[in-house]
């Protein structure tokens, strides 16, 4: 009878680089937050506008800013079934136009009828946004022209529009934030996923039946040895399993041999069980470097229709985890 | 690693996106001929390109009724 050798759990194989992309996830998050803070709002107002004369804001200075930009909101006001094509502009103090942008806004609404059931629907388009960005500081005459107001049949309308204007300095772009934040966590999710695959495959092997055995060179000082087990089981699969893991030095020598309650997890359709499936992880470090044998075995075997064990080299995990250190007798 | 390219991608996209939003790479730049990135937010159509530092309406602002013309000689 030889010492079963106990389990330590260590956080030295932990991979600090799946922790990278959540730091930055975090950092959008801030980034987010900091640039809707940042904003400053100069100038919220209602602006009536006739047909084809520019209505004009109050001067206000621009100024070359490091962070953000300028941003005009407009809100244009009309009834249903009605277009209105608008200019933003942006003028200096003589009045010529230094930039600006057209929206097409429209309101519409109507009534549908399918399969016997009718209802009403209403849609509509109506804001607009022109950010601006200085390369100096000078005063500026913020404008809305109305282009074109009509109906829905092209009939012009001759009344004046209501806007809602919204000028903001210093806005972030939070669009790019947004992408940045999605992406970061995307890569932050895959990066969780990567961990538990990292490493050389010294062993995978299949076996249709309640038992796998393997051999591989694998093992050294420091180098963590990932060994899962993954048993499919049929439709009488229990609620869990027993899967005894030996390991064997290059004499055949036993090193370990532990028995793991593991749960099984078993599909189910109309409420009876159709498969079953279980999985046991466990970390290793063999010393010294050199052969060693694997052998899973399940209890109760009725069920199990196939057995497979996998064997990573250098393996990495995310948290601190439970490593056996076994070590062949004949290491000298 | 794999964790290692996952990282080294997420720096490159916090970095990026940063950059471009805090610095509003997407805004119409005033008096700067080269407007390739402004990304038109609710769909507001940048309606003229500068030239020689002068603010030249599009064919898309001509075409509407109230267009009085502009750019370089206008209102002399």
């Amino acid at each position: 009878m030889y010492a079963q050798p106990q389990p330590q759990t260590t956080g030295r194989y932990i991979d600090l680089f799946p922790y990278i992309p959540w730091l930055l996830t975090g950092g959008m998050v801030f980034a987010l937050i900091f640039g809707a803070l940042w904003e400053r709002t100069m100038v919220s107002t209602n602006l009536l506008v006739n047909p084809d004369t520019a209505a004009e804001l109050k001067p206000i200075q621009l100024k070359k800013e490091p962070i953000g930009a300028l941003r005009i909101d407009v809100n244009a006001s009309i009834s249903y079934n009605q277009w209105v094509t608008y200019e933003i502009q942006v003028k200096d103090q003589q009045g010529k136009v230094l930039a600006s942008g057209i929206k097409q806004a429209w309101a519409e609404s109507g009534t549908w009828v399918e399969e016997g059931e009718s209802g009403t629907w209403a849609e509509n388009d109506l804001m607009g946004g022109l950010d601006v960005r200085a390369n100096q500081s000078e005063p500026v005459i913020i404008a809305i022209d109305v282009l074109e107001y009509s109906d829905t049949a092209g009939k012009e309308i001759d009344k004046p529009v209501s806007f809602q204007v919204i000028v903001k300095n210093g806005v972030v772009d939070d669009r790019y934030l947004w992408t940045g934040l999605f992406g970061t966590l995307l890569l932050s999710v895959l990066a969780l996923f990567t961990v538990s695959s990292t490493g050389k495959v010294v062993i995978n092997k299949s076996n249709p039946d309640s038992d796998v055995v393997a051999r591989a060179i694998c093992g050294n000082k420091d180098r963590l040895i990932r060994v899962v087990v993954k048993v499919q089981s049929d439709e009488y699969s229990p609620s869990s399993l027993h899967i005894r893991l030996t390991v064997n030095d290059a004499n055949g020598e036993q090193l370990y041999s532990q028995t793991h309650l593991v749960n099984v997890k078993r599909s189910k359709s109309d409420g009876k069980v159709t498969s079953g499936s279980s999985a046991l992880t466990t970390f290793f470090v063999l010393e010294p470097r050199g052969s060693y044998g694997f052998h899973a075995e399940v209890t109760p075997d009725a069920s199990v229709d196939r057995t497979r064990i996998i064997v990573r080299e250098n393996a990495r995990t995310l948290f601190p985890v439970k490593v056996v250190t076994l070590k062949s007798s004949d290491a000298q | 690693m794999l964790s290692k390219l996952f990282a080294a991608a997420a720096i490159a996209i916090a970095a990026i996106t940063l950059t471009a939003g805090f610095t509003q790479q997407a805004a119409l730049v005033l008096r700067q001929e080269n407007q390739d990135n402004y990304w038109p937010r609710y769909d507001t159509q940048s309606s003229g390109t500068y030239r020689s530092g002068v603010w030249v309406s599009s064919p898309l602002r001509s075409s509407y009724g109230s267009f009085r013309g502009g750019g370089p000689g206008a209102g002399k």
